[in-house]
């Protein structure tokens, strides 16, 4: 019957856990783009030679090659910009918020999505205060919220961490490349 | 056989009872999972797998730019779950070895089942072909068409018969038949 038990701990061990919503798309919209009355989308078609630019920059290229950049506006206002990106981890993807003030500095970080297994892993880091590392960050700056957090939260937060690291310099290099410049 | 649950120590029966149940409130809360996630028509399992990559992405010469307005209620409008290429990798990569276990762990109880050669050869091959049916369909409905999403579906519907038969011929023989002590 040894073969059956250990069948059964590895079914267990081995099943991923689904996504779940950690914060509504909306209420991260509102949160990273306060006062905002309008919002646009801005969908960025990336040709071959930027999708390889960005792809140089962060490792990663969005599946579609399409990125959408939010802005936000307070009437004639500018209030700022907003990006969702996601980050797949053997652990399953996570979703990052990244929202960013009118003169092109991160306003705030905000986990939107995770699964249930990386879930307490990603409250964990957030409750070590690992969003608050990421504020005023800009682009061409790396986010190091991940090695912040050494001493102050577990290995596994700490892991996580890394990848809310790379969702907010993904999102970093996308606003500096594609739509900062497009701006001006 | 030696291996014959029909006349088992009730804890091996016990045993492996409590794992075909647990297997079972599994099967029930993956269906749901299904349910939720990708649905159970062909339509909506091609839109879920399908994604842009059926749309055969051309890049643009230059990078362009679509500026579209927005409303609050875009943003709440829930969203298709689509499962792009990364993701199709890391679900068959977690998935498949643990659809592997659990074909086994049943093939292991279809083995102590009163039945004729031929029958447990063929449950064995269903348990283990219908994983292979459900991704291979996944990955067919992502790169060669979205009918494919019909492969997925027989998968899916294959794993749950082939545990519902295990299970019942199981329980059946476990608890509910008569066997002739041997002398």
């Amino acid at each position: 019957m040894k073969p059956l038990m250990l069948v059964a701990v590895l079914a267990t061990a081995l099943h991923i856990t689904p996504v779940v919503v950690l914060v509504k798309r909306p209420d991260a919209v509102q949160a990273l783009l306060p006062g905002a009355d309008a919002y646009l989308a801005r969908e960025v078609h990336l040709s071959n030679r930027d999708a390889h630019r960005l792809h140089q920059v962060v490792d990663w290229s969005p599946e579609d090659g399409v990125l959408t950049l939010y802005t936000g506006k307070a009437g004639a206002t500018t209030v700022g910009a907003l990006e969702f990106v996601r980050v797949d981890s053997p652990h399953g993807p996570i979703e990052v918020a990244v929202g960013f003030t009118p003169q092109g500095a991160v306003r705030g970080v905000i986990v939107t999505k995770a699964t249930v297994e990386t879930k307490p892993w990603v409250l964990e880091a957030v409750a070590a205060g690992l969003t608050n590392h990421y504020r005023e960050l800009k682009p061409g700056e790396a986010p190091r919220g991940a090695a912040a957090l050494t001493g102050h939260a577990g290995s596994l937060a700490q892991y996580i961490a890394g990848e809310v690291d790379k969702g907010v310099a993904r999102a970093l290099a996308a606003y500096g490349t594609f739509y900062r410049s497009a701006k001006t | 056989m030696s291996y014959d649950l029909r006349r088992a120590d009730a804890r091996i029966k016990w045993l492996v009872t409590c794992l075909l149940a647990t297997l079972g409130l599994s099967y029930v809360f993956g269906a749901v999972m299904v349910a939720l996630y990708a649905g159970f028509t062909p339509e909506r399992v091609a839109a879920t797998y399908a994604g842009p990559g059926m749309t055969m992405h051309m890049p643009p010469e230059t990078t362009m730019t679509v500026t579209r307005p927005m409303s609050m209620t875009d943003f709440a409008r829930p969203e298709t779950h689509a499962v792009d290429t990364n993701l199709l990798i890391q679900d068959t990569h977690v998935h498949v070895p643990m659809y592997g276990v659990i074909a086994a762990a049943l093939s292991l109880v279809v083995l102590g089942l009163a039945l004729p050669q031929a029958w447990a050869l063929g449950l064995i091959t269903l348990l283990f072909a219908a994983p292979w049916l459900d991704f291979a369909g996944m990955w067919l409905t992502k790169f060669a068409s979205p009918h494919f999403a019909i492969v997925t579906l027989a998968g899916g519907w294959a794993m749950g018969a082939g545990y519902t038969i295990v299970a019942t011929l199981a329980v059946k023989q476990m608890w509910f038949s008569q066997v002739e002590e041997r002398s």
